[in-house]
């Protein structure tokens, strides 16, 4: 079952229809919200979507009896997203070889959280990326950290934000003492993997069109979206667009793809912007001075020539 | 040497008849009812299933996607969420493996999933220990899961089919174990009789979900975050009621399945020389054999003992208890299960059976076997005799109510 690869040109092409709509109680300018409804708007209507507890658990419901989905959806325990998806899909395959459903194109996309794919549920993930299952997308939205439950730092929080558990103090001054977690190239290491990407909510048709390439791929596919977060990032929320294109114009989140054992930038930054036009907008940045997003800058120049010499080669390196 | 009795014989010349493990049984059951997707991890001693049912598949004998997880938990989300989209799942672990799977163990009853997995029960790690105990699965006491308890390798083979029929009944759609007292069923070949497939299609149909998650049907959305106020006690109910109306359904399903394959059961408890027993001892399991041949001895010197075995723990068959018990002067509980700090310092399975005696209390006696050490034939005579000498005259050594009866030193 080898699928169809649709890739959207340009915004004219987008579909109009949306599966994932009102009926929600996301914070203004929510980034995820955004996210899911490309990615759904890309994925199509025969897709089952799963979703580990995270703030897009919460925030997709609760308040009232709703739900914003237009097409199949159930949750899954935090650390399940990995295995959900592989259950889901073996589902479709048992029943589609044996007989006991027609045979078709299903979908299966599973949206993990940060604390849902990088941490809790890391080892299920690597795990469902060393099956074969194809049209099975796990999409790792990350908003760098726990949201849901009042911004707690994750394995993927970039050094120096301040979350509720790594504040910055009087002695531990700069917060978030770990370094990001690059958890689409551990995914691309994955032998036989066929398709990993990263993509943010800008440009929207580079992520819309990964997920197309994703689950068309032939095989269990990864895309890391970083996705602002107006509550965790303390940004404003007319801002989470505009943030999704600096990240990327700083360098900070570097787009690329692994397809079939070849990585790609999928965009340079041209010439790149200084780290503190995306950083100095944030407030969990605030406390940092000059000197440690000097450093930051300095840290990313270096990474950004593995980078290139990774598009050059299109081999994996670890920056 | 044992004299063949007419049962042996017959044991013998009926072919289909042929020696096999618990662990092979049950795998010929999930093969009998062409299950979809097996989710497998390893942990002794249940895994001999696992590998049993990875042989069979490999070797064309059924068609199944074997997932071979990561940890418990996601072997039993794996099923979980292959049961949502319609597919007929097996799943299984022991001992502290079934604790790593605890949480999504528990979300498949709330979502009502009819997951069918093994329980061979283990003793709990530290330290790690090979024995058997019952706290691994009795963790899960309170879950909402159908819980039976198999005392040899042909009734693992029955119960996982009935299991199935129960589990998937539109009047009760939970997840059901299928529990076998560790090694000494799932690793001890025993005759069994495997039912060829034609024999139980019409027993047990195609499982077919109310609402799958599969987008042919249409968009559903389960398990959605809800506020408490909203339908937070309404859905505790449900399953509730299915919980309770299992116990019909599960009469019915082995009254149908004795149609079928010719072998009967009482659906909830099985007795032992209850007729005329004036003492009991209540176990499940395995060692019912032990306690049956205590019993045997203890009536050559003139006690009048009999046995019963629950054969089932979820739903707790108290109706059924209450009357088996009803004309004894006292019972014994044979208990591999323990709860520290608990009424008594005593067993699981005894405050169970206490509280199920209620409003008709008899004086009782817990009987332990504790930390995996095997029993010795003489452990279960002692407990007849300490509960005969306690109903005849109210004393036990000690003044003891629960009894340590296979450790080594004082039992303080």
């Amino acid at each position: 079952m080898s699928g169809e690869r649709r890739q959207f040109k340009s915004v004219k092409e987008v579909p109009p229809e949306d599966y994932y709509t009102s009926g929600r109680r996301t914070c203004a300018g929510c980034g995820p919200a955004l996210a899911y409804r490309l990615v759904l708007k890309a994925a199509g209507v025969n897709t089952v979507v799963l979703g580990p507890t995270g703030c897009m658990y919460v925030a997709n419901a609760h308040q009232f009896l709703t739900s914003p989905y237009a097409i199949p959806w159930f949750h899954t325990q935090l650390g399940g997203g990995g295995a959900a998806g592989v259950g889901t899909a073996a589902a479709f395959r048992a029943l589609m070889k044996k007989g006991k459903r027609r045979l078709e194109d299903v979908n299966v996309v599973v949206f993990g959280g940060d604390g849902g794919f990088a941490d809790i549920g890391f080892a299920g993930l690597s795990m469902g990326m060393s099956y074969d299952y194809p049209r099975l997308l796990y999409v790792l939205y990350d908003n760098e950290s726990y949201a849901n439950t009042g911004i707690q730092a994750s394995s993927t929080t970039p050094w120096g934000a301040t979350t509720t558990f790594t504040p910055s103090g009087k002695v531990r001054r700069i917060g978030n003492e770990r370094m990001k977690k690059n958890v689409a190239l551990i995914m691309a290491a994955h032998p036989g993997v066929r398709y990993v990407a990263t993509a943010t909510l800008w440009p929207p048709l580079d992520l819309m069109n990964k997920v197309s390439k994703g689950l068309g791929s032939g095989g269990p596919s990864f895309i890391h979206v970083l996705v602002p977060c107006p509550k965790g990032w303390f940004t404003p929320p007319d801002l989470t667009v505009e943030l999704s294109r600096l990240a990327v114009e700083t360098g900070l989140w570097v787009l690329w793809e692994h397809e079939n054992g070849r990585f790609r930038l999928t965009y340079k930054p041209s010439p790149r912007k200084h780290v503190k036009n995306y950083m100095q907008l944030q407030g969990r940045f605030a406390h940092l001075p000059a000197s440690e997003i000097d450093m930051i800058e300095e840290v990313t120049e270096r990474e950004w020539e593995i980078w290139a010499e990774m598009d050059r080669t299109g081999k994996l390196m670890v920056p | 040497m044992k004299v063949l009795t007419r049962t042996d014989l017959e044991a013998v010349q009926i072919p289909r008849k042929k020696p096999i493990t618990g662990a092979r049984a049950i795998a010929e059951a999930v093969k009998i009812a062409d299950v979809d997707v097996i989710a497998a991890y390893p942990i002794r001693p249940y895994t001999g299933v696992m590998n049993a049912l990875a042989e069979m598949i490999a070797n064309g004998e059924f068609a199944a996607e074997i997932i071979v997880a990561d940890s418990e938990h996601s072997q039993f989300e794996i099923a979980k969420h292959a049961s949502a989209v319609g597919a007929r799942t097996f799943v299984g672990s022991s001992g502290v493996g079934l604790l790593y799977a605890a949480e999504a163990i528990a979300v498949t009853a709330m979502d009502q999933l009819p997951v069918v997995a093994l329980a061979g029960c283990r003793a709990l790690d530290d330290p790690g220990n090979f024995g058997m105990e019952w706290n691994d699965t009795l963790f899960f006491r309170d879950s909402g899961w159908l819980v039976s308890w198999a005392k040899d390798p042909q009734e693992a083979l029955d119960m996982t089919l009935v299991a199935y029929r129960v589990a998937e009944d539109r009047r009760v759609m939970l997840p059901h174990f299928i529990v076998v007292d560790g090694a000494t069923i799932t690793h001890i070949a025993a005759p069994v009789d495997t039912p060829p497939k034609e024999d139980v299609t019409e027993f047990l149909p195609p499982y077919r979900p109310h609402y799958p998650l599969d987008p042919a049907q249409g968009p559903v959305t389960k398990a959605q975050h809800i506020a408490p106020s909203l339908i937070g006690p309404e859905q505790r109910k449900h399953v509730d009621v299915a919980m309770k109306r299992s116990r019909d359904v599960i009469a019915e399903a082995w009254r149908d399945y004795a149609d079928y394959v010719r072998r009967t059961y009482d659906p909830f408890i099985e007795t032992f020389h209850m007729d005329d027993a004036e003492i009991a001892l209540v176990t499940m399991g395995a060692y019912t054999v032990n306690a049956l041949h205590a019993v045997k001895e203890v009536r050559r010197d003139g006690i009048k003992a009999g046995v019963v075995r629950l054969r089932y723990f979820r739903p707790f068959p108290a109706w059924d208890l209450e009357k088996v018990l009803s004309g004894v002067g006292g019972i014994g509980v044979l208990d591999f299960s323990y709860s520290f700090g608990s009424p008594d310092s005593a067993g699981v399975v005894f405050n169970e059976v206490r509280a199920a005696m209620y409003g008709n209390p008899k004086p009782a006696l817990d009987f332990l076997f504790l930390g995996g050490r095997e029993p010795k034939p003489a452990d279960f005579v002692k407990a007849l005799k300490v509960l005969h000498k306690y109903v005849r005259t109210g004393d036990t050594p000690e003044g003891k109510r629960v009894f340590w009866l296979t450790l080594r030193g004082e039992d303080v």
